[in-house]
Order: structure tokens, then C-alpha cells, then sequence
């Protein structure tokens, strides 16, 4: 692959809030949470574990406890973090655990925009409500749930800040001119 | 006891949809507060829609939620826009009822 192929998969990716009704193919489903569990993760902890949501009942239930869910997804993925695992790194665990969830679910949205795919992360969901309603056990904790459907509409990308405004090059204050 | 049709039904839809957004609002970033109300507004629309109480102006409020209300995603001026705007045309339909006295 070019490297500008990468990007372009990068860019092109958008938080979708407006879904057909379409059926996602089971083996996109597996290619998009495989792609999650070859996120990189603090001491190859792996302290992610997914609920998969296709059940288009659980699915209404867990909308109903999430404001931040927008539209009707044909599937979710429930993003926990396992403290079994994370608590094996020590004290900086849970923080790991977070950034290492965070970085399979990026990795879950890219492949899924791969595949033509429209998905959104949503940290807005209440926790408690959705561990009862999935009976999750006590060391899960779902942290990001993932929306995943065909997009009604590619959005436009929001503006990004530019790269001399975001990056320093040899410490702080020295603007990147590249 | 609870019944499926529970989940179907509009008002309990709304009523935990209340409930969890203000939960929600104690950690959420400031701006998601009016967010949460404009959308439990949208939402309400569409309950007083289903008991024939939407005219026009109110139909034009749901739109006017439904394809802005983002913005607070995006830009912030905007969206202070849209709440300004969403008061000025209720403040309208309020002004334009006859006065008692």
C-alpha cells in the first residue's frame, strides 16, 4: 500500500450519526474487531474486551441509556477494559488501559471506513446503565461503545488545526515549518 | 412489570433519555448540556407530533435542531447561534398570541 493510500483512509474516515437500514456482512463485522485486537497495548496487556451488540433489541436499549448515540446502527461494539488485566501494569494501568482501548477502537473505525463502513466513537452513555443491561461482570468496564452502520451521507471533516500550530520541533515554542 | 413495549413507548423514551443526560451533564463538557436539551426538545416535537399538536412552526424548530444542532461539534459560535435562534422562534410564536388584556 502507498503511504498516501493510508492517509487518505485516515482523512476519509468520519463520525457517522445517520445510518440505512443495511446489514453489515458478519465477516466485515470480524475484520472490524480484528483490526481492534492488533491495536498496539501497554506490556501487550490487550485489556480490551468487545461486546458485539447485533441484536436489534439491545441494541434500542442501550440508545435509550446513550445521548451520544445518533442514528440507528446496525451493530456495536461495547469497548470494556478488563481490570484483571489492567491492574497487572500497576498503578498506571487503568490510564493504559484507556489509551490502549482508545487506540483499538480507532483501529475498529479505519477498518470498518475500509470497508465502507460508517461508524462513530460515543463516550456519552451512561455506565452503570449499560453494564446492567448487558450484565457485564465487575471487571469490565465499558469505556467507548462504537457505532457501526452505512452511512446515510459522508459528512464533511471538520477543519483540523495545522501541523505548524500543533507541532514543536526540539521543544516547545519552535513551530514546525514542514 | 415490565412490558416490552416499554421501550417502544415515546415518553419513556424521553424520560430516561432525561435522566441519563443528567447524569451525563455532571462530567460532559459544559456545551453538552444545551445539546442534551435541544435534543430532548427535537424529541418532544415528535411526542407532540404524534398527538397532533405540531403546526408548521414547530416542525420548522425540529428541523432547524436537527440540522444544526452538530455544530456544537464544530464550532462554537454556531451553535450559540442556533440557541438564540431556537429562542428568538419560540419567543415569536409566544409574542404572536393574542393578549388576554
Amino acid at each position: 500500500m502507498e503511504p498516501k493510500e493510508l492517509l487518505s483512509i485516515i482523512k476519509g474516515r468520519r463520525s457517522i450519526r445517520k445510518f440505512l437500514e443495511k446489514k453489515i456482512p458478519e465477516d466485515h463485522l470480524r475484520l472490524t474487531m480484528e483490526a481492534g485486537i492488533w491495536a498496539p497495548s501497554g506490556s501487550n496487556i490487550q485489556p480490551w474486551q468487545f461486546v458485539l451488540v447485533r441484536d436489534s433489541g439491545l441494541i434500542k436499549k442501550i440508545k435509550l441509556v446513550s445521548p451520544g448515540l445518533f442514528g440507528n446502527p446496525d451493530a456495536l461494539v461495547v469497548v470494556c477494559v478488563d481490570r484483571d488485566r489492567y491492574e497487572k501494569a500497576g498503578k498506571i494501568g487503568y490510564t493504559m488501559s484507556i489509551m490502549d482501548a482508545s487506540m483499538a477502537t480507532q483501529n475498529m473505525m479505519l477498518m470498518a471506513y475500509g470497508l465502507g463502513i460508517g461508524s462513530c466513537p460515543i463516550v456519552s452513555f451512561n455506565k452503570l446503565a449499560v453494564r446492567e443491561i448487558l450484565e457485564l461482570p465487575e471487571n469490565l468496564e465499558p469505556v467507548i461503545i462504537v457505532s457501526l452502520g452505512y452511512p446515510e451521507e459522508w459528512p464533511h471533516p471538520p477543519e483540523r488545526r495545522p501541523l505548524s500550530e500543533v507541532v514543536y520541533v526540539d521543544g516547545y515554542g519552535k513551530h514546525y515549518r514542514g | 412489570m415490565v412490558t416490552e413495549s416499554i421501550i417502544e413507548d415515546e415518553h419513556f423514551k424521553l424520560l430516561t433519555f432525561l435522566i441519563v443526560s443528567a447524569r451525563g451533564c455532571v462530567d460532559e463538557p459544559q456545551l453538552y448540556g444545551p445539546l442534551r436539551l435541544i435534543d430532548a426538545a427535537e424529541r418532544l416535537i415528535d411526542l407532540m407530533d404524534k398527538m397532533g399538536k405540531v403546526n408548521d412552526r414547530l416542525r420548522e424548530i425540529r428541523e432547524t435542531i436537527r440540522e444544526r444542532k452538530f455544530s456544537v461539534i464544530r464550532e462554537e459560535a454556531e451553535f450559540l447561534k442556533l440557541l438564540d435562534d431556537l429562542v428568538l422562534k419560540v419567543s415569536r410564536i409566544i409574542r404572536e398570541v393574542p393578549s388576554t388584556r
